[in-house]
């Protein structure tokens, strides 16, 4: 229980500004009937960028607090690419 | 074979070979003071026995068992870094609460080291402060094994002491491998110490030694003697 608390605490940091961002694009470059579509596709692609510039640029040090918790690096990026395709394409066919 | 055994750890980086054939080990109830000059391989060994760093070869094992990842070692082993690792954004005890079970979070939470600011975040700290509660957390989990890299960097002498104090009561049932240059202070809390040189490790038996093998001036022949009781 405790480990998954510790994930949502490295996710929640990735996840709200990258939904809030691909919303905000599609909002501004997709035909109304296509925001969720473009949203979707958005966040596919931002989440491991936000990953990528959050935790290997930015904070590279937290990537420790994680792995005193067992996650590896591999693990915190598995679990990005799974949660971006998942939720992506959920937000897609809204 | 009880304890923490690390051996034939070999890791070249950039065409340098940094650990050649190292062995370690440590006990519960042991702390294992490791010195060495900048560069010798002090972090990178503590990282490869951790397992957020690759190896070219290694052989990790506590109690028997065969630690081949982060995953099988998070239950009996944590790792100290040298710079603060905990996330900016969170609360202080929310930390503590992902870090430690119920009954040692209550004892960090009341811990007047803490008790101040733990409702603030972690950006909100000073370094100080922060690495105290980095030691805190560390030493308070389940973990049967711990390792410290530079726990004394950047700390004021008073924090120092209490770290060493608190090294000292938490080491009766747990085993430490530290290192930092501050060798004073890791040789005063320490039951063994190690020197790393040339990729190699040396067990030390007497304050000269690290004169002789090159880590300390000849102008530090002053008495320590090596090895707590």
């Amino acid at each position: 229980m405790r480990t998954v608390k510790g994930l949502y605490y490295f996710y929640i940091k990735l996840l709200i500004p990258s939904i809030v961002l691909s919303f905000v694009l599609s909002c501004f470059y997709m035909k109304r009937d296509h925001i969720s579509a473009g949203t979707g596709i958005s966040f596919i692609l931002l989440t491991p960028t936000f990953h990528y510039f959050t935790y290997e640029i930015k904070n590279s040090n937290e990537y420790y607090f994680y792995h005193n918790l067992g996650f590896s690096k591999l693990n915190l990026w598995l679990i990005t690419v799974f949660i971006s395709i998942s939720l992506g394409f959920i937000i897609t066919s809204l | 074979m009880t304890g923490l055994h690390a051996d034939s750890i070999r890791k070249q980086i950039g065409g340098r070979q940094i650990l050649n054939d190292v062995f370690i080990s440590c006990s519960q109830g042991e702390v294992v003071g490791l010195l060495g000059r900048n560069g010798s391989g002090k972090s990178t060994m503590l990282k490869i026995i951790f397992g957020s760093l690759s190896a070219d070869n290694k052989f990790i094992s506590i109690d028997d068992q065969k630690i081949n990842s982060l995953y099988q070692s998070k239950a009996l082993m944590r790792y100290l870094p040298q710079d603060g690792y905990l996330p900016d954004h969170m609360k202080i005890s929310t930390i503590i609460s992902c870090f430690c079970n119920k009954e040692n979070a209550a004892k960090i939470m009341d811990s007047d080291l803490v008790k101040s600011f733990v409702h603030r975040r972690i950006k909100q700290l000073s370094g100080g402060e922060r690495r105290i509660l980095e030691i805190l957390l560390i030493v308070h989990s389940d973990a049967k094994y711990l390792l410290f890299d530079e726990p004394f960097n950047g700390v004021a002498p008073l924090y120092v002491e209490i770290i060493k104090e608190l090294i000292k009561e938490h080491s009766k049932d747990k085993g430490f491998i530290i290192t930092d240059h501050d060798y004073r202070n890791v040789l005063d809390i320490s039951s063994t110490v190690v020197l790393m040189d040339n990729g190699n490790t040396k067990v030390i038996k007497e304050f000269n030694d690290l004169i002789k093998f090159g880590y300390l001036p000849a102008a530090h022949a002053d008495s320590f003697e090596i090895g707590r009781s």
